[in-house]
């Protein structure tokens, strides 16, 4: 059975995916600087990952599949970053105590590693459910 | 020159050549800002009802259709338009009595409400050009989101005041929960908080500007922080959504801090806003209605509260205008969804996972490129703006006037 690693998720901003969002919202471009999680070495070793590994993240909100990368930062075990975008809000609540906001920058999240042949969840596939 | 509308620095000094439909020159524009120049000829939006190409004067009657028939329609977005188009837009929301809310609510409102009250000081940007010797840029990364913040104001530059500039008078601080870009590039004073651990990093400095010894961090490490604090002359701090998150209803603390640390010298606050006119949205509401954003105008009057946040109102609204922004992108995916099943109305120069989503789309000029206007710079600085494209494609203003007409 593939390993779980339970992680707080910090959603951030990088400059590259952002410049590839002004581009286009569908480019494959757009999808491999957005559907990845950044992920403590630690972490990696746990889930014996290597980077671009496809692992499932998954939530009492939702779920996706998304790439995994090693983080360059100081250690951070159980911390892992993914950049904001319509990946990471499959897994954010809207139920919030009233005048809050979303928890965007802390998300409990479970990770494992899927199947090789499963794929990293596609754009079309989060419009679908958000339009289903 | 140009403006950059691609964040809310609002830059005023960017050459751009567009030739034969293409980008073929261009000077100080950041990556940020080259991505938003070069999107104006990717993926622009046309006409469209369910899905449909149709005429502009087909969507826009439609638009006004919808609009006219929904009991409560909500107006969402509006931190990318003009001061012009979010006054037309306030117009619209008081003769539909709709919900009206900005990007604000999810990220910067808390902070900017007060900002705008004067219960934080503030400062612009060209006064912590010239006299800042410490700049804070807590929970914000401007590497990343206002890439020539640093080299226009708050840490590179020679000012009035700082001519020996970053080399030996501006001191950058990071407080953050990661090593972000702009905490690799001041790393003599980067400080990692956990994720939530923000209010309790504040204690921690309020007590050792007090003399005390802080319960949290590096004891060494917060001592030398506040020594370097106390001998500040002029300070600002930058918060970014990071520090606005891990806060949430703790401000207050925030607002002890700064008051504390004038107490001893000077500090400003700016907070570190995404988009180009989210301040002018807010800034216009708060004048227009007395609140900066999540208003309902049902049954007459302005009233404010987090049920008319487009969170809230999402679920509760039978109709929804989207203007220059992508909700179903940057939102929680229950929001997104909420939004999704609306009978949506896009205006938007470009495709988005809202316009897929979009009963009716309405294609509009982009704002500093195919049209010109008014914007609030993030540190409440107004400009203005030609726009330097062609075309003839309608702006926000435009196209709300001719819905409002409609109607």
């Amino acid at each position: 059975m593939a390993a779980e690693v339970q992680v707080t998720i910090v959603t951030v901003r990088d400059i590259f995916q952002d410049e590839a969002g002004r581009k286009s919202r569908f480019s494959d471009e757009y999808k491999n600087l957005s559907a990845l999680i950044i992920l403590d070495k630690q972490d990696m070793i746990r889930l014996e990952a290597k980077d671009g590994q496809k692992l499932l993240v998954k939530n009492d909100v939702g779920s996706v599949i998304v790439a995994a990368r090693t983080s360059e930062d100081d250690m951070h075990p159980g911390l892992a970053f993914m950049y904001n975008s319509p990946w990471s809000n499959q897994l954010v609540s809207d139920v919030v105590c009233e005048g809050s906001i979303p928890e965007f920058k802390n998300i409990k999240a479970t990770l494992s590693t899927t199947e090789e042949n499963m794929n990293i969840t596609r754009i079309s596939e989060l419009q679908a459910r958000m339009q289903s | 020159m140009a403006i950059c509308t691609g964040c809310s620095l609002l830059c005023e000094d960017i050459v751009a050549t567009y030739e034969n439909g293409a980008l073929t020159h261009v000077k100080n524009l950041c990556r940020k800002g080259h991505g938003h120049f070069q999107a104006a000829f990717t993926e622009r939006t046309v006409p469209m009802i369910d899905g449909e190409q149709v005429t502009l004067d087909s969507a826009i009657a439609k638009a006004a259709e919808i609009l006219k028939s929904a009991k409560s329609p909500l107006l969402y977005g509006w931190s990318n338009s003009t001061l012009e188009a979010q006054a037309a837009g306030i117009k619209l929301a008081e003769k539909l009595g709709a919900t009206m809310d900005g990007t604000s609510s999810f990220c910067q409102g808390i902070l900017m409400e007060r900002i705008l009250s004067g219960k934080i000081p503030s400062c612009t940007l060209d006064d912590v050009r010239n006299y800042a010797d410490t700049s804070i840029f807590w929970g914000s990364d401007p590497s990343s989101s206002h890439p020539r913040h640093l080299s226009r104001f708050s840490y590179y530059p020679r000012g009035e005041k700082r001519q020996k500039s970053y080399e030996e008078e501006r001191t950058c601080i990071v407080v953050d929960v990661r090593k972000s870009a702009t905490a690799r590039l001041c790393s003599n004073y980067y400080f990692r908080v956990a994720p939530g651990g923000d209010a309790e990093f504040m204690e921690a400095i309020l007590a050792v500007l007090e003399g005390k010894i802080p319960k949290v961090g590096d004891k060494k490490k917060m001592i030398e922080l506040g020594s370097r604090l106390k001998k500040t002359k002029w300070g600002a701090i930058f918060p970014g959504p990071g520090m606005i998150y891990s806060l949430q209803d703790k401000m207050e603390l925030f607002e002890r801090l700064v008051a504390k640390l004038n107490e001893i010298t000077t500090f400003k606050v700016i907070p570190m806003v995404g988009h180009y006119n989210m301040r002018g949205f807010n800034e216009l509401m708060l004048e227009k209605t007395g609140f900066i954003n999540s208003v309902s105008f049902k049954g007459g009057a302005a009233v404010h509260g987090p049920e008319h946040s487009a969170m809230a109102a999402a679920k509760t609204s039978d109709a929804a205008l989207v203007i220059g922004s992508d909700p179903l992108s940057a939102l929680p995916f229950g929001t997104a969804h909420a939004l999704a099943r609306l009978p949506l109305i896009a205006i938007d120069p470009r495709r988005s996972l809202t316009t897929d989503a979009a009963k009716v789309v309405i294609p509009s000029a982009i704002s500093g490129l195919e049209t010109g206007g008014t914007a609030v710079r993030m540190d409440g600085v107004k400009i203005k703006f030609e726009p330097i494209i062609d075309t003839n494609l309608l702006s926000d203003e435009q196209i709300l006037t001719r819905i409002m007409e409609a109607i």
